[in-house]
């Protein structure tokens, strides 16, 4: 009786024992990837993206198959949120060391009247020149940046005089399989996307 | 002599390391069967991003769709030249405006968004005259069309809603009601083909939208993830 109920207190302590070393020590590293940006879990590829790139070829997305794709829309006359968030896409891509092989970072112009692929080519290679710049005719370009949630719209001013295009500035992320996963907001730091492209890898 | 059990000779299911690994898996497996089965939270899926837009609403004013970021918006899409018998998610729309307030939506609101997919035809004062008759006030509910090129890429590519011009002016479409987030994410379809959009059940779906906007932070956020993993949808 006596070893019964010594048995069974054995089992309790290290029942509870395991239990906490569960909680505190395990579960933890097997805590669920959180991203940062906002998870689409669309069944239907990623809507198609076909324009001239500034390498001056015609490439679409499906050119970067097996690879993580990050849209960003923004142009080349940008004066502050476009180089902040290609710098920190810059920093991010970094940080996956070999695995950024498989990353292509491309923005898409929303100002195809001014950005011509040599100027695009130009202004990505300023911040790494693995980054493609993609654009086309007014239409083209609108019909891309309407299905990916983008609105745009140039401000008062002409080719010459000069102007600012407003635009949504969120990143778009699409899978190995081709699917949009992500929307990452502008405003997320370079730790922030590298952890979520990381997971995504 | 009395036999000793000792360690070596116990069987391994009277163990106290055992029992309590067994127990701990049970507990897990079965805590997992009892959030999906019960599904104690329900979300509404993600399906897709929603299009990006600049629209003319019925007062001539521009309405983007960063200006309706943030909040919950209820989309149909219509023209102002459609007559009876014209299939009409207006009229849904108009019930579940009215019913609206019954929903707790946290610091998010509800807007409503009737499209024209004739803009050569829906000058504002029309979509003014329209909007009035179905009693969209301009604020809450506007009425809105935008460049005719776009039409297509915004309504068919966008919110998946197909509409096609006849020789005679008029409009085949398939009547829809498309729901989205603040995050610009569509999180409900309605589509007559399939059955008819009810108010009662579009209300119900924007109010698990609420719990789950109201719950967004913290521990809480985590569990309505989990939802979503399990694929806890209405």
């Amino acid at each position: 009786m006596n070893r019964r109920l010594r048995t069974l207190a054995l089992a309790l302590a290290a029942g509870i024992g395991l239990a906490l070393l569960v909680v505190t020590v395990v579960l933890p590293r097997f805590q669920p990837h959180v991203f940062s940006g906002t998870v689409i879990q669309s069944q239907t590829p990623a809507p198609t993206v076909d324009l001239i790139t500034s390498t001056g070829e015609r490439a679409s997305l499906s050119d970067f198959e097996d690879q993580v794709v990050v849209i960003y829309f923004g142009y080349t006359f940008c004066p502050d949120v476009c180089p902040t968030t290609l710098s920190t896409l810059k920093k991010a891509v970094d940080k996956l060391g070999d695995a950024s092989d498989d990353v292509q970072v491309i923005m898409v112009s929303v100002d195809p009247a001014r950005d011509t692929p040599e100027l695009l080519g130009e202004y990505l290679g300023f911040f790494d020149p693995r980054f493609l710049g993609m654009t086309g005719t007014e239409a083209e370009v609108a019909e891309v940046a309407t299905v990916y949630g983008v609105f745009f719209q140039a401000e008062e001013g002409t080719v010459d005089t000069g102007y600012l295009v407003s635009h949504t500035a969120n990143l778009m992320v699409v899978d190995r399989e081709g699917h949009l996963k992500l929307i990452i907001p502008p405003d997320a730091t370079s730790d922030q996307i590298a952890s979520d492209l990381d997971y995504l890898l | 002599m009395e036999s000793i059990e000792t360690a070596e000779t116990r069987p391994l299911t009277r163990r106290p390391w055992f029992l309590a690994v067994a127990g701990l898996g049970v507990v897990l497996v079965l805590g997992a069967m009892w959030f999906k089965i019960f599904e104690p939270i329900q979300v509404l899926p993600r399906i897709r991003l929603a299009p990006g837009f600049s629209l003319t609403d019925q007062n001539g004013a521009q309405v983007t769709s960063e200006d309706l970021r943030g909040s919950v918006v209820l989309y149909t899409f219509t023209y102002a030249g459609c007559e009876d018998p014209c299939p009409a998610p207006e009229a849904t729309m108009a019930r579940i405006r009215d019913q609206v307030d019954t929903v707790d939506l946290g610091d998010s609101d509800v807007r409503f968004v009737t499209i024209s997919f004739d803009p050569a035809n829906d000058t504002p004062e029309v979509l003014a005259a329209r909007a009035e008759a179905m009693g969209a006030d301009g604020e809450e509910w506007i009425y809105a069309t935008g460049a005719e090129d776009l039409m297509k890429p915004i309504i068919g590519s966008g919110f998946k809603t197909y509409f096609e011009p006849r020789d005679d002016g008029t409009f085949a479409f398939d009547p829809a009601l498309v729901l989205v987030d603040g995050w610009g994410v569509v999180r409900g379809e309605y589509r007559y083909q399939t059955r008819s959009p009810d108010s009662e059940r579009v209300l119900n779906h924007i109010g698990i939208l609420g719990e789950e906007i109201r719950n967004s932070h913290g521990a809480a956020g985590l569990a309505y993830e989990a939802a979503h993993f399990f694929l806890c949808y209405p």
